[in-house]
């Protein structure tokens, strides 16, 4: 450990000291500068102009649409893997392309299993 | 590529499928249960016939006797807590099939986090554990608290993990790398600048978190109180033990060059674990918040050893962590079985243990002597195997700090001892310890008093599985 | 080419802001949402570092790839988690998960 060690860390220090300042700085100034009055229709849901339909944004959904949200989701994302691999397909030959098809392999298991566990019935 | 190197690797993967696929057509869960006992015996008699070494994809995967030394590790560490686990799943919760298909995937995860030699697969292993954990300590459905540990711990970590990977995208803008030995390279010829500082002030947190060191610990008594017993086992044995394998990969083979930059910052780190963790640890009433304070002391020993890296401390890591993986795993096993058959959470639950199954008493006992570090046991001489290298590197003040912590510790443990041995039962009648657990006892019991009085075998497997990392004296 | 620091500029900012939210706000559904912004952060100073520092390889690239795939399956994961608690507790505000303390 040198002299100079503590000297290398002021990057550092002056960065936590920064970002802790602006932080702190803006929680100020919002607490200062910003007005606070209350108005009912202050607190309505905005949609585009038009009054909200349900009144409130704590409107609730069905929980099961949930479900197929996030199944969706998970497996929508994973076709982010497949546009590079489309790309370089050529170059790479058969291992790219068994690999791939394990990948999918490995999802589609993963589509039986929910099928399977009943995560795609409506009723149950 | 050669898939011969990685086969236990494959074979793990397989059998989570197979769980998976068992579960979903077949309607006896509690087979499940042995079925996945079973298989990791398999994969570990597989695994120890292994002896190739290599390369994978360039320095992606790195094949050689550290990787392999965890892939025995790990295996086997799961192995006891699925036979633990066993009792529990049936009694109180629910999809035993997930259970036990995510253990071994979490597993999965800490094989390659032992193997990673290159920041992209390090992450996706570390995120392949998390996620499983994440589940786990969430699965007791209906339980508040288990729901609140999930949620707990699903947040701060990926906050964490967020840290972590800011730092490792600096390091990646400073050296142009992600493999290891050429971020090494790298830093060995730029030397340090801001960007690396904070890189590694970063990765310092972001890994921190993983191994429960003091700033970042706010998660563990939570996450240990409020996950099912066996799953809080895994989480501060297997999961702790992982994220110190993936720090010192990373740091022996990549941050090298910079240790006088971080160096320090891990010794600040390491003073500050231990005495918080032992200090607060004195006064819990929750038997598994207690395990969680003295696990996050035993995470300060072992980032002392990590803040002064050479070949000698990190023998000295890999020994207590050993050491203080089969220790652990003997005391939660008792806690599990106890609170299985008597619902006990308290201190006070434990009072006159002794009396109503003397084995669990002397496991109890003796495994909580074995994390004080009394002579005779693995705790003991593996914590002077790790206190003399890192006295040895110029750490005395430390080692002083630490011994002065094993005190502290002694008189919590032994708070847990007079419970057991001299407090009267609440009730009485004698608990049936199941056989399994009781043989999966004993075993563990025998290894902690081996590992006490002999440990040359373990310390000469150990001295060679550090090898690879070549590492200075 | 817009010079390297303003775009880690931006993606620092990103970080922060999420940051900002991870710590300001009660309700885990916001927590969550600020995660994601880091996240986010965080795979912009990977693209940001491969162009500038690594056109040939651009592992900074891929590894923004992972991070995506990582968050969208975290956010997944903790959604279900934290629509289980709400169901036990009635509550998805974080600081009244407090069942346990110290």
């Amino acid at each position: 450990m040198s002299n100079t060690y503590l000297f290398d860390y002021s990057p550092v220090f002056l960065g936590v000291l920064l970002g802790a300042g602006l932080v702190g700085s803006l929680l100020l100034l919002a607490r200062l500068l910003a007005p606070r009055r209350r108005e009912a229709l202050k607190g309505a849901t905005y949609e585009c102009g038009i009054l909200p339909v349900a009144g409130h944004n704590w409107m609730q959904f069905h929980v099961r649409y949930y479900l197929f949200a996030i199944l969706f989701l998970i497996f929508e994302v994973e076709t982010v893997f497949m546009f590079p691999w489309a790309v370089i397909l050529q170059t790479l030959g058969n291992t790219a392309f068994i690999e791939m098809m394990l990948f999918l392999a490995i999802l589609t298991f993963g589509l039986a299993y929910a099928w399977k566990k009943g995560v795609l019935e409506w009723e149950r | 590529m050669d898939l011969g190197l990685v086969v236990p690797e494959l074979l793990l993967t397989a059998f989570v499928f197979v769980i998976f696929t068992v579960d979903l057509l077949s309607s006896r869960k509690r087979v499940l249960g042995y079925l996945s006992a079973v298989l990791l015996v398999v994969l570990l008699v597989v695994t120890v016939l292994q002896t190739g070494t290599g390369d994978l994809s360039g320095g992606l995967y790195l094949v050689d006797t550290y990787t392999h030394f965890f892939r025995v590790f790990f295996p086997a560490t799961t192995l006891f807590v699925v036979l633990f686990s066993i009792d529990y799943v049936a009694k109180r919760l629910r999809y035993p099939g997930e259970y036990y298909s995510l253990l071994l995937m979490a597993t999965l995860g800490m094989v390659l986090m032992a193997g990673a030699g290159e920041l992209i697969t390090a992450y996706v292993s570390l995120e392949l554990v998390n996620f499983c954990l994440y589940v786990l300590a969430a699965y007791a459905k209906f339980d508040t608290k288990s729901n609140e540990a999930g949620v707990k711990y699903i947040i701060l970590s990926v906050a964490a993990s967020a840290l972590l990977l800011l730092g490792i995208g600096y390091l990646y803008g400073v050296t142009g790398s992600t493999t290891f030995r050429e971020i090494a390279a790298a830093l060995a010829q730029q030397g340090s600048s801001a960007g690396v500082l904070a890189g590694l002030v970063l990765i310092v947190a972001g890994l921190g978190f993983k191994v429960a060191a003091v700033p970042f610990h706010m998660w563990t008594p939570d996450v240990y109180e409020g996950a099912p017993t066996p799953v809080t086992a895994f989480i501060s044995i297997a999961s702790k033990a992982a994220g110190f394998v993936l720090l010192i990969r990373l740091f022996s083979l990549g941050l090298m060059p910079a240790i006088d930059s971080w160096g320090p910052l891990l010794q600040l780190l390491a003073a500050a674990t231990m005495t918080v963790g032992n200090l607060l640890a004195i006064q819990q009433r929750n038997i598994r918040r207690l395990l969680a304070y003295s696990s996050i002391g035993q995470a300060g020993y072992l980032l002392m050893g990590a803040a002064f890296l050479s070949e000698s401390t990190v023998n000295g890591i890999l020994l207590h962590m050993t050491g203080y993986t089969v220790t652990g795993l003997a005391v939660f096993l008792c806690v599990t079985v106890y609170q299985n058959l008597t619902g006990a959470e308290d201190l006070e639950g434990y009072a006159g243990m002794a009396q109503r199954s003397p084995l669990l008493a002397l496991g109890m006992t003796m495994a909580l002597f074995s994390l004080a570090g009394l002579p005779l046991f693995a705790g003991f001489t593996t914590k002077f195997y790790l206190f003399t290298a890192v006295a040895g590197h110029g750490g005395l003040g430390l080692v002083a700090l630490a011994v002065v912590n094993s005190l502290v510790s002694l008189y919590y443990y032994l708070r847990v001892v007079r419970q057991i041995y001299i407090a009267e039962p609440a009730a009485t009648g004698r608990l049936e310890v199941p056989r399994i657990l009781g043989t999966a006892l004993v075993v563990l019991l025998v290894l902690v008093a081996l590992a006490g009085v002999y440990p040359y075998p373990l310390a000469a497997i150990i001295s060679v599985a550090v090898l690879p990392l070549g590492l200075p004296g | 080419m817009i010079p390297i620091q303003q775009v880690l500029t931006i993606s620092a900012g990103l970080f922060c802001l999420g940051l900002y939210v991870v710590l300001a706000r009660r309700n885990a559904v916001l927590v969550l949402m600020g995660l994601e912004l880091m996240l986010n952060g965080v795979a912009l100073n990977f693209i940001t570092f491969a162009v500038y520092r690594d056109p040939e390889r651009f592992l900074g690239q891929i590894f923004a790839l992972f991070v995506i795939v990582v968050a969208a399956a975290e956010v997944g994961l903790a959604l279900a988690i934290i629509l289980r608690l709400y169901r036990l507790r009635r509550t998805a505000n974080v600081d009244e998960a407090n069942t346990m303390r110290w």
